[in-house]
């Protein structure tokens, strides 16, 4: 099977400062793909080498078999790539129901001037409201939306997209326990007809995700394999001081 | 629809020259729109909208200067700088269609290009409002340079000229303007009303407040900006048309920096991001400005930058935005007049519970189905 994403060998350096350090990795289609690594070891930057914000200095990114370097955000995101942020990324101007609906439209201006939102479209939007639990707030600005629901409505708005690939960057920061369950039971029953890769520093989370974990270091991958033998390389337990899962999980 | 209910009684009501005024004041709300759109939902603060202002009135005042000739005479300024041929690109606007269309077509095409250079390059906040600012300085100059083609400094007069065989100073015609100026602008308004409410509004809002999602999320901004800027454009050139015809004159002040500033501050003191506020804006600052210009002259630039000081500081949506958040009540309130409440408005409006109280309802036997 031909890997659906593959870096080869990426390096960004911003003024001499290595962010990403030869970077190697590769997704098969379908893969659940959990990575960590203590903070400033590149792994935004490995995201945003992906969707194409940041260009790489040396190296290629290649999705589906073609190379996404040097094009722009918009157009690596019609091909299938879509990310969530950090800190939940939702336009806080507009209704649940319209965040939604942006996000499910074709994408020119034309087609949202003179186009409608088809049927099978609004049903779409009906049925992610219903899923992460908005229903009632459809209508309200998702400004006014807690910490958790706009996490939900960024999450929503991600499936809306349908891409074959999500990028999750800390899903879980400022959930409560119940709502990192239920986040995380979305993710794996999203992973094979998607591609993930999950950004979190909740070790718990990624333990539960029970998935393959890829350890960044400045900017270099450290390890893969499950989370167990992760956590066991002697390596991991010397960038991780205290490897100890009290002290590694924020709350 | 209170404009237009007063615009059908003010031309009875009022003196020619206030009606004038109005028309004026009203014909600028167009430009205030355009303002509106690419400021108040796009996020572009634009402060060169001067140019396709003027451009809008260059495109009537070359017609008008060329209309009331005999054939085979020059406008008389020519004849002052010795030009005995008209320039070539005076000529297509001797046709009252070209003109018709040029008016506006040339702002839209000058808009278009400016932005698309500009946002497919990614200039955005600060730097985008100190270009727009250069490039209205740039045309500026050029315009009052060039005596020998546009007259330079002088500009066109139009109300000497002659329309359908009447005086465009005349109070028929300005009558006449009036109306047009109305109608332009409920057509404006419906204009930028269909643009803003749908999902292409959305999207417009969406790069406002978050660009960069937007990319990720497959939209090109480049494209929503450079046609939401065009339109800007185009707007501007017919209020500079219509702005031109109801003064008499089109001259480079129109490109002056104060003025594509002041444009920004009615949009900003009526209410950015509501298109009534942008007309309501133009309309009352400039009325403001020439009823206080005409009491105590010196006092009115204090009188704005007072005003914009207010909006800036306590009204941030301006003052139709400060309607709609119920702000007569909390001035009432604050006065000792505290609004009535039967329940918690709070718990009563919320989504969730109302949510809960419909299905509870359905639930029940002979609630509601």
């Amino acid at each position: 099977m031909t890997a659906l994403l593959e870096l080869r060998g990426v390096t960004v350096s911003f003024d001499g400062f290595r962010a990403l350090n030869d970077l190697n990795l590769s997704l098969q289609p379908g893969e659940l793909r959990a990575v960590i690594g203590p903070n400033g070891a590149g792994k935004t930057t490995f995201l945003d080498v992906i969707t194409g914000k940041v260009r790489p200095t040396a190296g290629e990114v290649i999705f589906r078999g073609r190379s996404l370097v040097g094009i722009s955000e918009h157009r690596i995101a019609r091909l299938g790539i879509g990310r969530k942020f950090q800190t939940p990324r939702v336009y806080e101007n507009l209704s649940v129901r319209r965040n939604l609906e942006l996000a499910v439209s074709r994408r020119s201006p034309f087609a949202l001037l003179f186009g409608r939102l088809d049927g099978s479209a609004q049903d779409r939007v009906q049925h992610l409201l219903r899923v992460v639990g908005l229903d009632p707030q459809a209508q309200q600005l998702a400004g006014g939306l807690a910490h958790g629901q706009k996490q939900w409505l960024e999450i929503a708005m991600l499936l809306a997209q349908d891409p074959d690939l999500l990028l999750v960057d800390e899903p879980v920061a400022g959930l409560s326990d119940e709502e990192t369950d239920r986040t995380g039971q979305l993710l794996r029953s999203l992973a094979g007809d998607h591609t993930v890769i999950v950004i979190e520093h909740d070790m718990d989370f990624i333990r539960n995700l029970d998935s393959p974990v890829t350890v960044l270091h400045e900017g270099h991958v450290l390890c893969e394999g499950s989370m167990d033998s992760v956590q066991k390389d002697p390596r991991v337990i010397e960038v991780y001081l205290g490897v100890d899962d009290d002290h590694q999980s924020q709350p | 629809m209170l404009i237009v209910a007063a615009s059908l009684i003010l031309p009875a009501v009022l003196p020619p020259f206030r009606l004038n005024l109005l028309g004026r004041f009203l014909s600028l709300g167009i430009v205030a729109l355009g303002v509106d759109l690419i400021w108040g939902y796009t996020g572009l603060l634009s402060l060169g909208q001067g140019i396709f202002f003027a451009l809008g009135g260059y495109a009537i005042g070359m017609h008008l200067s060329l209309n009331s000739l005999e054939p085979g005479q020059l406008p008389e300024f020519f004849g002052l700088y010795g030009v005995k041929e008209l320039p070539a690109f005076w000529q297509p606007f001797a046709s009252p269609v070209f003109t018709l269309i040029a008016l506006w077509t040339i702002p839209a095409l000058v808009a278009g290009l400016l932005g698309y250079l500009v946002f497919r390059n990614r200039i955005k906040g600060v730097y985008f409002s100190i270009l727009t600012q250069a490039a209205l300085l740039v045309f500026f100059n050029f315009f009052n340079g060039q005596q020998r083609l546009i007259n330079g400094t002088n500009g066109l007069k139009t109300d000497t000229a002659r329309l359908f065989g009447e005086l465009v100073g005349s109070d028929a015609m300005q009558r006449n303007l009036f109306w047009l100026t109305v109608l332009l602008v409920v057509a404006a308004w419906l204009l930028c009303r269909w643009l803003t409410r749908g999902r292409f509004g959305d999207a417009l809002v969406a790069i406002r407040d978050d660009e960069p999602r937007m990319r990720f999320t497959g939209y090109n901004p480049t494209a929503y900006k450079t046609l939401v800027f065009t339109v800007a454009g185009a707007l501007a050139g017919i209020s500079g048309a219509l702005y031109t015809v109801q003064s008499g004159i089109v001259s480079p002040q129109y490109m002056a920096v104060p003025f594509s500033i002041e444009m920004v501050i009615w949009v900003a003191v009526g209410g950015r991001g509501t298109l009534i506020g942008a007309v309501l804006g133009a309309v009352l600052i400039n009325y403001a400005k020439s009823l206080i210009s005409e009491q105590l002259p010196e006092t009115w630039l204090f009188v704005q930058g007072a005003l914009f000081l207010l909006v800036v500081t306590g009204l941030p949506d301006g003052l139709v935005g400060w309607w709609r958040q119920g702000g007569l009540q909390q001035l009432l309130a604050m006065l000792g007049r505290a609004p009535r409440a039967s329940t918690y408005p709070g718990l009563d409006l919320d989504p969730a519970v109302q949510a809960e109280k419909s299905s509870f309802l359905s639930q029940r036997p002979g609630g509601e189905p």
